[in-house]
């Protein structure tokens, strides 16, 4: 179980050594989400709709659609050289490697949310301080669920030489159920509703946050070889 | 077809009439031998003669279509990690993050392959790969002949008792070729078995103790070198690939 751990801390310590060189992954994804907030702010008018009706869609777009660029990314690393010829010629479960993968998925795109999110307050004249731990937790489980199987079809499509393309048309189908329960809950959020009010909806994103971690761990091994 | 007499003790590889086609072609067909422990074979073979995918297949990397191979006395196909820790793998691929350094490159490999004290070990192994000025610059400003041995040193940093390696002095100049060989040559006096794929005849008659040459994915020779001349051999290799079009 220790040399299970060890195996993906290793994999997140060594994303994040390659992000902290490199800088590419964060800042595509952060000036990506950037630009869909700002088109989203040209394209709707707020003076007839309400900012916190239309805002929580906005922010989920931003989030997902940046996401899915930190997810090739992230593969493509993997790929350059043959890194995941050698991953898996070591004697790590693959299991672990889906793990350290999905954490450091996790980790930058988080990273990414806590800087878009002041960014989505300015533009959309939102104050989301009194509702944010409320938010905090809605935010983790719709970007766990969107990691989760964001990185299964990530190491899918990194075969792939229509990856770019294949990524999205796979992911974003199955993100479907998730993403509407979190911006309805985030829109509830917003309008003071308490979390109490919302279980059902966050029922469901934890079922498929389970679903697709439980479908990652079944199906990684012949994912990942050939 | 067997490398040495048989023994008692389990041979390092075996196999016995593996297959592997990619749809209507077949890259393997119907091998069968085996490479006794301590032993070094060479393969010789034209490109596309299905070296690379031999290799997959006993790496554990591709499943055989039909047939069976035991590395170190593992099942292939049952993508064992303990057969993992008894092989290492040399391909076309360094499997090295350009970004990191050698230092962090290998103690990530070490930490994957669970070895004891990960930093002490990448340490050491980027000091035998003679690269401790650059310890610390990242990988993609390396030299074909440093990114060699330092991919040895991430194929043998876990000491593997069987090592494949798939055409390893391609691009490699003389200086770096005749130090890749020392190298070989001390990791098959420590007792490691060997695996070589190569289209360099002087050099894989140089360094392997017996050969075999692969054309259209079976083996058309096999035997122990004792002192083959590479004038002759070469011309017997010729005729082989070229099924007697030449000379």
């Amino acid at each position: 179980m220790r040399e299970y751990l060890n195996q993906i801390i290793a994999i997140v310590r060594k994303d994040f050594l390659t992000e902290m060189k490199t800088r590419e992954l964060f800042s595509s994804m952060f000036v990506f989400a950037v630009l869909v907030i700002i088109i989203f702010i040209f394209t709707v008018d707020l003076s007839i709709t309400r900012s916190n009706e239309v805002g929580p869609g906005v922010m989920w777009v931003a989030i997902f659609f940046s996401g899915a660029i930190g997810l090739n990314r992230s593969f493509m690393l993997e790929k350059e050289n043959g890194c995941m010829q050698g991953l898996l010629l070591t004697p790590a479960d693959r299991t672990a490697i889906y793990f350290g993968k999905l954490i450091s998925n996790l980790g930058f795109l988080t990273l990414m949310e806590a800087f878009i999110l002041p960014v989505f307050m300015v533009f959309f004249n939102i104050d989301l301080l009194p509702h944010f731990f409320p938010l905090l937790l809605v935010i983790f489980l719709g970007t766990l669920g969107f990691c989760a199987i964001g990185t299964l079809l990530a190491s899918l499509a990194a075969n792939l030489k229509t990856r770019d393309i294949m990524l999205p048309i796979l992911l974003y189908p199955l993100m479907v159920p998730i993403a509407i329960a979190s911006v309805r809950m985030t829109g509830k959020i917003l309008a003071g509703e308490p979390l109490s009010e919302m279980l059902n909806w966050m029922g469901l994103v934890l079922c498929f946050d389970i679903i697709f971690i439980g479908t990652a761990v079944m199906t990684i091994d012949h994912i990942l070889e050939e | 077809m067997t490398l040495s007499p048989s023994s008692t003790v389990e041979p390092a590889i075996e196999v016995k009439n593996i297959c592997k086609s990619f749809g209507f072609r077949r890259a393997v067909s119907n091998l069968s031998f085996e490479v006794q422990r301590g032993e070094f074979l060479t393969i010789f073979g034209a490109n596309g003669a299905g070296k690379t995918t031999l290799l997959n297949i006993l790496s554990g990397r591709t499943r055989p279509s039909s047939g069976t191979a035991k590395v170190a006395g593992f099942d292939v196909t049952e993508a064992n990690p303990k057969m993992r820790k008894e092989i290492g793998v040399i391909s076309h691929a360094t499997c090295l993050y350009p970004d990191l350094s050698p230092l962090e490159n290998l103690e990530f490999y070490a930490k994957m392959y669970g070895l004891d004290r990960p930093e002490e070990c990448a340490e050491k192994a980027v000091e035998g790969a003679g690269l401790k000025k650059r310890r610390h610059d990242p990988v993609r400003t390396f030299s074909r002949g440093m990114l060699q041995r330092l991919t040895i040193a991430r194929a043998t940093l876990h000491q593997p008792s069987i090592l494949f390696l798939d055409e390893p002095f391609t691009g490699l100049d003389p200086l770096a070729s005749g130090a890749l060989k020392d190298y070989l040559r001390s990791l098959h006096t420590d007792q490691r078995t060997l695996l070589m794929t190569t289209h360099d005849i002087s050099c894989g008659l140089e360094m392997g103790d017996h050969i075999a040459v692969q054309i259209d994915g079976r083996f058309a020779l096999m035997e122990p070198n004792n002192g083959l001349d590479p004038v002759a051999f070469e011309s017997r290799y010729m005729n082989l690939i070229t099924g007697g079009k030449e000379g």
